[in-house]
């Protein structure tokens, strides 16, 4: 059983709790034990960076340091968590100063932020650590009658220097873990495109076109469903589906699952154990 | 000496161009037209489109000027992404095809169409007269010529980068919220907007921010980084983005606009519980009026699917957040002295 440590989103804690519902059912059939970090906190969601970048060197450095206190990588299940928690990292590693500063704070709680323990996706370990080869072994249900539209999201993949693990033009681990599912990936422009969630409440009109274009896209791909690794996209494709279809004059609809839920679905859970009846469009 | 003679070995191959068309003029609606020419490796995608209008379509309309990166005008989409032709290897794009050998070659998104990859860049350019997209000189106009006006490299390096900005406006292709809305102020626009007002010599610092933080400018980037990752020059637009805002929260506080509003709150929550306060963001972003009349029918069902944020009370803050909350404190006093001794 290979550990880690498990970093809790804000969303994934309240809006989305399916999503870490279904990765409690199933860690186990895959050999993976992620250990539920209560401490850390909000991570900023590429907003805390801008309004102070001290606090957000200070929140994420925290962050970080648990799990290095474990010996174990942090392993995230949000793209913008990944994102930002990532971004702390790097500013972290490259100024000696700041890395200083924040460790002098952190010392009143008996943390070091050293950086040593790697920042990852929870897809990142699914296709690299556990494997593709175990993931076929395990699969219960193929999804072998889906036709899957993949949609990754932006901070999965960008910016590039941060992120680093999928190109972010050619994107393939979400495709590589859909056809070990057994499902059938659908090739369509807007798999690496954005899905507006950052501006919902600020420019929501935008926000709900940029989302619009992608459920019609995938829609006219004729896929079964749509599958993010992020909970704040599912967020858009799926809560805001019924208005941002309405605004572009769209009349149809298409299921979004979190990356979660379509492995929980291959290894043979149900979706009322998996949590999807609490998507808003089923 | 083997090395060298590989290096200098030249392959040939046939590569189809499937070059964008479009006429207005005589044109109902755009299509495609495939040319199949001989391609050596190190030859460039402009070498090439100019190969097929000196040999094979005179009709085929595109930008180009220095052929070397460096003036910005034949920027396109090659298979998809916005970059200079110019700059793009022919070989490079082969490698990445999504049909093999075939290159496709489209004009920049998000501009209007002039003729087949010709945009009309008009409105990039009202967009930077609009916001100020230049040094407006303290200096009196007397002393213009008469003497210089410097720049610490300290200043310099803080837009240093921003200055690379040629404006090919792949950025302007690639963005999300320019897609779904032309009147957005664009990636170009704020990286510019930022590198004049962070210039000491400038003096309309104030009325630009005042422009930026309206509908339509800086508030409505979403994050995509797909302006950054697009860059020919590998500026980080994003940092400048941020910059802009980072800037609009100091100098016009954090209540002046709902993007200000909803940044602060993250800061003011974390400071709180550690953890993000969902159901009462849209009301601290936009008011009980426009959350109400936004978002009540979704509410509703999303109080139906258990799926509606917990009410603050209900929020359990982080575990050990007392001496968080200690530690937060204590790095704002930091952030006080550092905003002491920069104004200093």
């Amino acid at each position: 059983m290979k550990r880690y440590a498990y970093y809790l989103s804000c969303i994934n804690e309240s809006m989305t709790k399916e999503v870490d519902r279904s990765i409690d059912l199933w860690q186990k059939d895959l050999g993976i034990e992620l250990v539920k970090l209560h401490e850390s906190t909000c991570c900023g969601g590429s907003n805390l960076d801008y309004v102070s970048p001290k606090h957000f060197a200070l929140v994420n450095g925290r962050n970080i340091a648990l799990a290095e206190k474990m010996g174990l990588d942090l392993i995230v299940s949000c793209n913008t968590c990944l994102m930002t928690i990532r971004t702390a990292k790097k500013k972290l590693d490259e100024s000696p100063e700041l890395k200083a500063e924040v460790n002098e704070l952190l010392k009143q709680e008996g943390l070091e932020y050293r950086g040593t323990s790697d920042v990852r996706h929870l897809l990142w370990v699914l296709v690299d650590d556990v494997g593709l080869d175990t993931i076929r072994q395990k699969v219960k249900v193929p999804l072998k009658n889906y036709r899957i539209a993949p949609f990754y999201g932006c901070h999965i993949l960008r910016p590039s220097k941060v992120l680093g693990h999928d190109n972010p033009l050619e994107p393939s681990s979400l495709d590589q873990l859909i056809e070990a599912l057994g499902g059938q990936t659908i090739p369509y422009e807007h798999k690496n495109r954005c899905c507006g969630f950052h501006t919902l409440l600020v420019a929501e009109e935008e926000s709900l076109n940029v989302a619009a274009e992608a459920l019609e896209e995938a829609m006219a791909s004729k896929a079964d469903f749509i599958v993010t690794p992020c909970p704040l996209c599912h967020t858009v494709l799926d809560g805001y589906q019924v208005k941002a279809l309405k605004q572009a004059h769209i009349d149809n609809s298409i299921p979004v699952f979190h990356l979660s839920e379509m492995v929980g679905l291959a290894l043979g859970y149900t979706a009322k154990q998996l949590g999807i009846k609490r998507h808003m469009v089923s | 000496m083997t090395v060298s003679t590989d290096q200098h070995k030249e392959e040939k191959k046939d590569v189809t161009f499937r070059v964008f068309r479009f006429n207005p003029q005589v044109d109902s609606k755009p299509y495609f037209d495939d040319y199949k020419i001989p391609v050596e490796r190190g030859i460039t995608v402009l070498r090439s489109l100019n190969y097929i209008k000196e040999h094979i379509d005179a009709s085929v309309s595109f930008r180009a000027f220095c052929q070397a990166g460096i003036c910005g005008s034949c920027s396109m989409r090659i298979n998809g992404l916005s970059q200079l032709a110019c700059t793009t290897q022919v070989w490079d794009v082969l490698a990445k095809c999504r049909e093999e050998g075939i290159i496709k070659i489209e004009p920049l998104r998000n501009l209007p169409l002039i003729k087949d990859l010709i945009v009309d860049m008009d409105p990039l350019v009202d967009k930077m007269r609009h916001y100020s997209n230049w040094v407006d000189s303290t200096m009196a106009e007397s002393e213009m010529g008469k003497k210089e006006f410097l720049v610490s490299e300290e200043e310099f390096l803080r837009y240093d980068k921003a200055t690379d900005c040629i404006l090919c406006a792949s950025c302007v292709s690639e963005c999300s919220i320019l897609r779904a809305n032309k009147d957005y102020v664009s990636p170009a626009v704020l990286l510019k907007s930022y590198r004049m007002n962070v210039d000491s010599r400038d003096g309309i610092h104030d009325l630009r921010l005042a422009e930026l933080v309206k509908d339509h400018g800086v508030w409505d980037c979403t994050h995509c980084y797909r302006c950054q990752e697009s860059c020919v020059k590998s500026i980080p637009i994003m940092d400048a983005i941020h910059g802009i805002r980072e800037d609009a929260i100091e100098c016009r506080g954090a209540k002046d606009t709902s993007g200000a509003k909803h940044a602060e709150a993250f800061m003011e929550d974390i400071e709180k519980k550690g953890k993000l306060v969902e159901a009462t963001l849209p009301i601290r972003t936009n008011g009980v009026v426009w959350t109400l009349q936004n978002l009540l029918p979704m509410a509703v069902k999303m109080i139906m699917k258990r799926r509606t944020p917990p009410p603050p009370p209900l929020v359990k803050s982080s575990k050990g957040i007392k001496v968080f909350r200690a530690m937060f404190r204590e790095m704002s006093e930091h952030v006080k002295q550092d905003q002491k001794s920069h104004k200093k």
